[in-house]
């Protein structure tokens, strides 16, 4: 089972690996990064700051990107392109099918993830600000972040076109960085229903504003190691579901 | 033979035009549009100064909170960048900051973390928009996100001191600062000028050349030079018109020029007037060749 995982894993890595889209994305993210250098001499002494928020800004936006754009059409297009036949009639099972297509776009991205920070560090060296790895865990975070979200994509692939699939994960990319309205709705309103149905939605939405710690790694902040770890673990939680639930959706479909 | 020839070459040339026709189209059309630009960019000289008042229009900086995902911090950057622009505009313009605090507000409320948002808002806002309570209220918000900074609560007594004589509360604003991590020794050097609640000269200066090397905003330390420059200014006429007291208690006349008060031992040399111009006397006032337009601060 392993054995057929790794292949499907080391196909969809190659064949991601060759998309345009990605090198275009990385090559965005690190230019973006760098206009931070013309950004300097108006900033007024918060250069820094600036130079350090919009290379990891641009890290999570792009890897997002990537996420949705290749994540969305990943089951898709094998259907459409009908090489799905191929694969599903040799004995691969479909979990196995979805779960190396997962494993090698995550492959992807952390490699995307890698090659544009090392683009940020060098953003840092050419600006001649000074170098710090706590920097680094901001990057982890969002590597989290990262999981949860293509395994979104992935599941969304399942059963809507490409288009729809990226819509859909924009939307709840957008929607899991806003959960916290909901708490605040539930904690404001004298309605016991919508004080429940409020608390249901935020608790069942991922809430991916617990790997948002750039703000802390960019201002020196002491990070909370406990927080960190159990965020890892409700990415690796939430993602396994959803995965699940793909494997579910994608075993009663019909070709 | 020979026709057949000649209808070949006008034949090719029409098509080595009509290959290269719409390069040169294409590069006529970026002039075209260069030039478009040009034109539309002189109809509104004043762009983006409207996009720094349709920022004015958000209701507050939460709106825009809730609308940026997760990169709050990277638009209060863009917003820290509109600011010094807005502010820098209006310093070589009109000198009129009417969105300067609602700017800094939006600002904040995005990244309550950026100290230097609240001192830059704050001074300018207190000395430019000459808004010191505007000032403070932005400081207290300051301090309220950032218990540890002890730059907030610095500025927050320099301007009771300096702008609103409030010697009390600048007191006790400097000791909360002298207490935080990192504070620097020039807090607690402070503490007894206030105790002498003397709004004199030197301390003044004093005050401000230590809060010069406090920051490494360009626009700040320019605002610090220019309240330097003014001390200075104040500072030579306050001598002359010593001088001019004494004199017309001595000789029961007024002085004719500084001159006179210099010749006469009044005053020890003409006091140098820091705008580049001279002081000169009129009817027993102290006046200055600097138009007040040149003077600022």
């Amino acid at each position: 089972m392993l054995q057929r995982i790794y292949g499907m894993a080391l196909n969809t890595f190659r064949e991601a690996i060759r998309d345009r889209i990605l090198i275009a994305l990385i090559v965005i993210a690190i230019v973006v990064m760098g206009t931070a250098k013309l950004v300097q001499p108006v900033a007024m002494g918060e250069a820094e700051k600036i130079i350090k928020d919009l290379g990891l800004s641009a890290i999570t936006l792009f890897c997002v990107l990537i996420a949705i754009l290749i994540g969305g059409r990943i089951v898709y297009r094998e259907v459409e392109k009908r090489t799905i036949y191929l694969i599903l009639a040799r004995p691969v099972r479909r979990g196995e099918f979805i779960l190396g297509k997962y494993i090698g776009l995550i492959v992807v991205l952390i490699l995307s993830l890698m090659v544009m920070t090392v683009g940020f560090y060098a953003v840092l060296l050419i600006t001649r600000v000074p170098i710090t790895f706590n920097l680094l865990w901001a990057v982890v975070m969002t590597a989290f972040e990262l999981i949860l979200l293509t395994a979104v994509a992935v599941l969304f692939s399942t059963f809507v076109t490409p288009v729809g699939s990226a819509v859909f994960t924009f939307m709840i990319y957008f929607i899991g960085h806003s959960t916290h309205l909901l708490k605040h709705l539930a904690v404001m309103t004298p309605l016991p229903l919508i004080k429940f149905i409020s608390l249901f939605l935020y608790f069942i939405l991922p809430n991916l504003n617990n790997f948002n710690i750039r703000g802390d790694v960019v201002y020196g902040v002491p990070l909370n190691p406990q927080a960190m770890v159990f965020s890892a673990l409700y990415s690796l939680l939430y993602t396994f579901t959803l995965l699940l639930i793909a494997v579910i959706v994608f075993d009663r479909k019909d070709f | 033979m020979e026709l057949t020839e000649i209808t070949h070459k006008e034949i090719r040339r029409p098509e080595w035009v009509i290959s290269l026709l719409p390069m040169v189209v294409v590069v006529w059309g970026f002039v075209g549009i260069y030039l478009l630009q040009l034109t539309i960019d002189s109809f509104s000289r004043r762009a983006s100064e409207r996009v720094v008042q349709e920022l004015a229009y958000f209701p507050s900086g939460l709106a825009l909170r809730e609308s940026s995902i997760e990169y709050d911090e990277l638009f209060a950057d863009f917003i820290w960048l509109t600011a010094i622009d807005y502010y820098g505009r209006h310093l070589e313009t009109d000198r009129r900051y009417e969105w300067l605090g609602h700017i800094f507000e939006i600002l904040t409320t995005l990244d309550p973390r950026f100290i230097g948002a609240y001192r830059f808002g704050a001074m300018t806002l207190a000395w430019d928009a000459k808004k010191p309570m505007e000032a403070l209220t932005l400081l207290s918000f300051g301090m309220k996100a950032n218990p540890l900074s002890w730059q907030l609560p610095f500025d927050a007594g320099f301007i009771n001191y300096m702008l609103l004589g409030d010697y009390k509360s600048a007191a006790e604003l400097f000791q909360i600062a002298a207490k935080l991590p990192d504070a620097w020794r020039i807090v607690t050097r402070w503490v007894p000028y206030l105790y002498a609640k003397s709004g004199d000269f030197e301390t003044a200066k004093q005050m401000w050349s230590d809060l010069y090397y406090s920051t490494q905003n360009r626009r700040l330390r320019e605002l610090i030079l220019r309240q330097l420059r003014w001390l200075k200014f104040e500072e030579g006429v306050r001598k002359i018109k010593e001088a001019i007291d004494r004199f017309a208690d001595k000789e029961r006349r007024l002085p004719v020029s500084i001159e006179e008060l210099v010749q006469r031992g009044y005053l020890e040399t003409v006091p140098e007037e820091p705008y580049g111009g001279r002081y000169y006397l009129k009817g027993g006032e102290v006046h200055t060749t600097t138009p007040p337009s040149k003077r600022g601060g």
